[in-house]
């Protein structure tokens, strides 16, 4: 019952020539099995894996299962001290979100855990990341298509 | 199944239905064309029966003894305040564990359907409202609960202690003679009857032999499956819109939806549905964020954690599994459609005036006519198995209780003691 993932963002493979280019390598992450979104300088990469009683093996989203989500924040050419604050997922045609409430969890250097994300429902989901980047707050959206 | 697994699954099946078409074209059939999409999306409703793993929150799932011990109880009137009322008495098995009443009936009428339990071991949530995160919780509450068989902890254990199979059966199953508390017996007791409840599984259906032909290329299989279901089953899939909450080989996302049905119930009162079951579930110590929970690791727990309460929760009720439906009439959570023709027209005539102002906004009218109304049908019975569920035998490493139950029930004996 996994869905399948339309990634609609970045492509990854122009990000990673983006990272190429830059003065800092790590910005946008070397991310090989997720997605990448910005919004000026701001890079968010992230990517699901599947909940830990189910195997934590990265996957795609599966389909009214719990999944987390790991996140990496950077910005281009400069020391990034962005925070996740927010991160949350709505299916805009059905005009509902999740059942559940993600809790974020910072690991440290630009990575951070989101857990207890699930897409009950086949269809386009809007995942928003909010994100506390100096004394701005910036919006991030990605599109999912779980079927 | 992986992308690349489901891509290449998905190629399978479009030759299949290639050869589907032809053969039954040849035959002179009504042929049923599905498009790539569509063989996707039946493919997603399979294979059945899912894998079988334990619960890691019942530290007895999948033994031997607690299932043969669970069994035993789940027939036992003695658990019952008037000692007339067992589980079976409203989870008959004849009828997929169901009653075939609109409302259950204990030592009291309730306001809600008795669910089914073929496949329960699948399921995330319990109840129609969701009231419960595990099964042997689940079991517990019609143990207690006033109107259904009004027992207690104290009945429970000394119904255990007292009788010599049992006792000699708890003692195999969690490893030491019922001498523990009462509430911790009590909880004990639950968990092997989940036990028991999680070994009904339903056999594969008309529906899941078709999909499985279409999986492996065989094109003369899927002829036996009725054109009439198959009409059915690209409604299920498309214009129905079925399929967004009916998902996956359990034909349920297993959660919560308003789909118009009232939510009144005589006299006077209202049924909260979903929000009135998250309340119970959080103040319900036996919870899997409590300390009966046997998975100390909680990652069992992740559903509870994580729940957000919603305005739009007030009048939902769990979306049911599609399975096994011809033997558990009437239908929907207060068991007020009496037969799956009525539950399609529901959906044919959907009152959008009665939809929660919050609630989902892609259920409309369906406006189906008579021939499509029986194709829904015949595609809902297909997914009910044409023979019968096997019963249980006797693990032969219960032997050594035998001398101490000449009363015990045999596998085929439905008379409770």
């Amino acid at each position: 019952m996994t869905g399948r993932f339309c990634w609609q963002g970045v492509p990854i493979a122009v990000a990673m020539s983006i990272a190429a280019a830059t003065a800092h390598a790590a910005c946008p992450p070397a991310t090989v099995d997720g997605a990448v979104v910005s919004k000026g300088e701001l890079v968010l990469a992230y990517r699901p894996v599947a909940n830990a009683d189910k195997g934590a093996k990265p996957d795609r989203i599966p389909m009214a299962q719990h999944f987390a989500l790991e996140v990496q924040l950077c910005e281009k050419g400069a020391a990034s001290t962005a925070r996740l604050h927010k991160a949350d997922a709505s299916m805009p045609e059905h005009k509902h979100g999740m059942n559940y409430r993600p809790v974020i969890t910072s690991l440290g250097a630009g990575h951070f855990r989101v857990e207890g994300m699930m897409f009950h429902m086949a269809g386009r989901w809007e995942l928003t990341f909010e994100v506390h980047a100096g004394k701005e707050t910036v919006r991030l959206t990605h599109d999912v298509q779980v079927e | 199944m992986t992308y690349r697994s489901s891509r290449s699954a998905l190629r399978r099946l479009g030759l299949a239905a290639a050869l589907l078409a032809l053969s039954m074209s040849a035959a002179g059939e009504d042929a049923r064309e599905f498009t790539a999409a569509e063989l996707g999306r039946i493919a997603a409703h399979g294979p059945w029966p899912l894998p079988w793993t334990p619960d890691p929150g019942n530290r007895v799932s999948g033994n031997a003894a607690a299932i043969w011990l669970g069994h035993q109880l789940f027939f036992d009137r003695r658990l019952s305040a008037n000692g007339r009322v067992a589980c079976a008495t409203c989870h008959d098995p004849d009828l997929g564990f169901q009653d075939g009443r609109a409302t259950g009936r204990g030592l009291a009428t309730g306001v809600r359907n008795t669910p089914g339990l073929l496949n329960v071991r699948h399921q995330r949530w319990f109840g129609w409202d969701g009231g419960h995160d595990n099964l042997w919780s689940a079991s517990l509450r019609p143990i207690l609960d006033p109107s259904e068989m009004g027992g207690s902890a104290q009945r429970t254990a000394s119904v255990l202690r007292n009788d010599k199979a049992l006792a000699c059966h708890y003692g195999q199953a969690f490893g030491k003679r019922p001498h523990a508390s009462d509430p911790e017996l009590l909880v004990n007791v639950a968990k092997a009857i989940a036990a028991w409840q999680e070994t009904l599984v339903s056999p594969a259906s008309p529906f899941d032999r078709f999909r499985d032909a279409l999986a492996r290329q065989d094109a003369r299989a899927t002829v036996a499956y009725p054109v009439a279901a198959q009409r059915g089953l690209r409604l299920f899939l498309g214009r129905g819109q079925c399929a967004t909450c009916h998902a996956g080989p359990m034909f349920t996302n297993g959660e919560f939806g308003d789909t118009g049905m009232p939510f009144f119930v005589k006299p006077n009162g209202v049924d909260p549905g979903r929000q009135g079951g998250i309340k119970r579930l959080l103040a319900n110590p036996h919870n899997l964020l409590g300390p009966y929970n046997d998975d100390v690791t909680r990652n069992n727990a992740t559903g509870t954690k994580f729940l957000r309460p919603e305005h739009r929760n007030f009048g939902e009720f769990k979306v049911p599994t599609l399975r096994n439906l011809p033997v558990t009439a009437p239908y929907m959570h207060n068991g007020s459609l009496a037969t799956l023709r009525d539950v399609v027209r529901h959906y044919s005539e959907l009152d959008e005036d009665r939809l929660h102002a919050d609630g989902e906004r892609i259920l409309k009218p369906l406006k189906l006519s008579e021939e499509e109304i029986d194709d829904l049908v015949a595609f809902l019975k297909s997914l009910s198995p044409t023979i019968q569920m096997p019963v249980l035998a006797k693990p032969a490493t219960l032997s050594a209780c035998i001398a101490d139950e000449p009363n015990a029930r045999k596998p085929n004996d439905r008379q409770s003691r």
